[in-house]
């Protein structure tokens, strides 16, 4: 039936491929990942990846039912079993001597302790609040577009990845968090070693690396904690710093330095991949291009153009949770403990929920439906500001560039390696200023 | 203060009335401390996630008031389950006005 359907459609991107000796951590696969996920939804929905020794969940009801129950689908587990797989104790312990302590992500917690947190995370990103920051995110972008405007004038090519989009994502963030003296390739580099704790594909020497980079920006968010302690600031990190919870607990030190790291790392790599994969979209695929012209002065459409960014292209493509106890998913018994990774992308990808899900189509009745931000009680909590990110981004660039090309062949456009992310590592362009 | 009555309507008919509820907090953070199927909140009052989307019974639409742009943009997301009267009740914050607001949770898809 799903070959059939494909067949219909003007652009598939799928194809049967078979499913045995293929894992996710080889970095072909994980660069073009679209045929394995069909793959896996059709011949084997719960596939066990051997070389990961994880259970990948690729069908679009089965990953909400894991969602939607985060007892029996533990996001504590499954992260802790995946953080720097391989050389836990050792990185635990390089972050214990070098970077103030081993801090766990509180907001990787499980309900109920995790409840207690995300209530105070909920209320930093409203959609209400985050839409008083269009026209500050409005002059950043404009700012580096025109940066960029220029040095493409100039004849130079540009790196969409690293010139545009992780400066902008940077920037935006420590401006919330009121980080007013930063350097984003630091910062970069944090996130890039926080997110390869996630990836499965570092080896020891990396982690080695990574951890030192940890520690650095650990050590920089507890400066900038000790600032605020007795003198508050209106940002983020002194609200966080002098929260008091619903329960009127206060956050501990260690709670307050990990809830300030992720909110710098998981709002960076991410939004910077959409954003990249906006650029890569509209420098391939004309028909794309032209929807986003057509649409540049109509809110609705904007936003409908960010949400099938994001569906057709998912920045996160897996992350991973682990089983409490034995329990039958998608006619599978899983027992107690099994590691899953949550394929998000492969159920933007399902075509029993998205009709030709390769298609790039405004009109989406279900626009809505995908999975690129999770679902349930760990649904991101940064949905709202890199949507309007995005948005900011796609209209700003469409207004002020034209002829937007890759510079170099598409096949050697590379992604990072890693299971967690699917995202471009440079793109090359050119373009002209409209 | 005393609270208000507000009842919502689930998808299996079941009508949960809620005799008490707290005047200044939200419809959805009452329907979800309550349990009121269908009724999730995941993304905690922020209006970025539809899902807390609701029905509002004709007698009280006025009362109640129109969605604002905001929260328009994000019904959008769930076009598909749309209506005239649809508001995403994180953003319906009770005032003793509301005393006996009637809803029907909207079907989850
Ligand atoms: C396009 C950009 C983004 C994508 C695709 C994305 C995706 C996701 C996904 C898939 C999850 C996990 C859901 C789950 O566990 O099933 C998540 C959680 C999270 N995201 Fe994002 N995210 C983005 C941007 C951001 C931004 C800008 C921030 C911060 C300002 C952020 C902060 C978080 C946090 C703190 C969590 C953990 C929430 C929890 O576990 O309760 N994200 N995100
Ligand atoms: S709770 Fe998310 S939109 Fe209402």
């Amino acid at each position: 039936m799903d070959s059939k359907q494909a067949g219909h459609c003007p652009v598939t991107g799928h194809g049967q491929t078979p499913l045995a000796d293929m894992t996710l951590s080889n970095p072909k696969i994980g660069a073009q990942p679209n045929a394995y996920y069909q793959a896996m939804r059709v011949e084997d929905p719960v596939h066990y990846d051997e070389k990961l020794g994880m259970w990948l969940v690729s069908r679009y009801d089965d990953i909400v039912t894991v969602l939607r129950d985060p007892l029996t689908y533990s996001d504590k587990h499954g992260y802790a079993a995946q953080y720097a797989s391989g050389f836990f104790q050792e990185f635990k312990a390089i972050l214990e001597r070098d970077g103030g302590g081993f801090f766990p992500d509180a907001i990787k917690d499980d309900p109920p302790a995790h409840t207690r947190v995300r209530r105070l995370l909920d209320k930093a990103f409203t959609a209400h609040r985050v839409a008083t920051l269009e026209p500050g995110i409005t002059a950043i972008i404009t700012r580096l577009i025109e940066q960029l405007a220029d040095k493409a004038a100039n004849g130079q090519v540009v790196d969409g990845v690293n010139d545009f989009a992780i400066p902008l994502t940077i920037s935006v963030i420590c401006e919330q968090l009121g980080i007013s003296q930063f350097n984003s390739g630091k910062i970069q580099r944090w996130s890039s070693a926080v997110t390869a704790q996630i990836g499965r594909m570092q080896n020891r020497e990396q982690m080695l690396d990574n951890a030192a980079q940890i520690c650095d920006l650990q050590n920089f968010i507890i400066a900038e904690m000790k600032a605020r302690e007795t003198e508050p600031r209106e940002d983020m990190i002194s609200d966080l710093v002098h929260a008091t919870l619903d329960d009127g607990s206060k956050l501990t030190f260690a709670e307050a330095v990990s809830l300030i790291r992720a909110l710098i790392i998981a709002g960076n790599d991410t939004t910077a991949t959409a954003i990249g994969n906006l650029l890569f979209v509209l420098a391939t695929r004309p028909e794309v291009a032209t929807a986003l012209q057509a649409s540049v002065d109509d809110e609705r459409l904007m936003n409908r153009f960010v949400e099938e960014l994001l569906r057709i292209e998912p920045p996160v493509r897996g992350l991973a949770k682990m089983t409490t106890r034995e329990i039958e998913l998608g006619g599978r018994l899983l027992p107690k403990d099994a590691h899953l990774l949550v394929l998000y992308a492969s159920g933007n990808d399902d075509e029993t929920q998205f009709t030709c899900p390769r298609n790039f189509d405004l009109n989406r009745s279900n626009i809505g439906k995908h999975v690129a931000f999770g679902v349930g009680v760990h649904r991101c909590v940064g949905a709202s500001l890199s949507r309007m990110e995005i948005k900011v981004a796609a209209r700003e660039v469409v207004r002020r560039l034209a002829d937007i090309k890759l510079a170099v062949p598409v096949e050697q456009i590379r992604y990072q390696p890693t299971v967690a992310v699917r995202s471009i590592e440079r793109l090359p362009l050119t373009f002209t200023r409209r | 203060m005393r609270g208000i009555r507000v009842v919502l309507i689930q998808n299996d008919g079941v009508a949960r009335t809620i005799d008490n509820a707290a005047i200044g907090v939200s419809l959805m953070e009452v329907g979800r401390a309550e349990g009121v199927d269908g009724i999730l909140g995941d993304c905690g009052g922020g209006c970025s996630c539809a899902t807390c989307h609701v029905y509002v019974d004709a007698e009280w639409q006025q009362r109640v008031g129109p969605p604002d742009d905001v929260e328009i943009a994000t019904l959008d997301m769930v076009s598909h389950l749309q209506q005239s009267n649809s508001r995403l009740c994180c953003q319906i914050v009770l005032t003793p006005e509301l005393d006996g607001l009637k809803v029907t949770v909207a079907p989850a898809e």
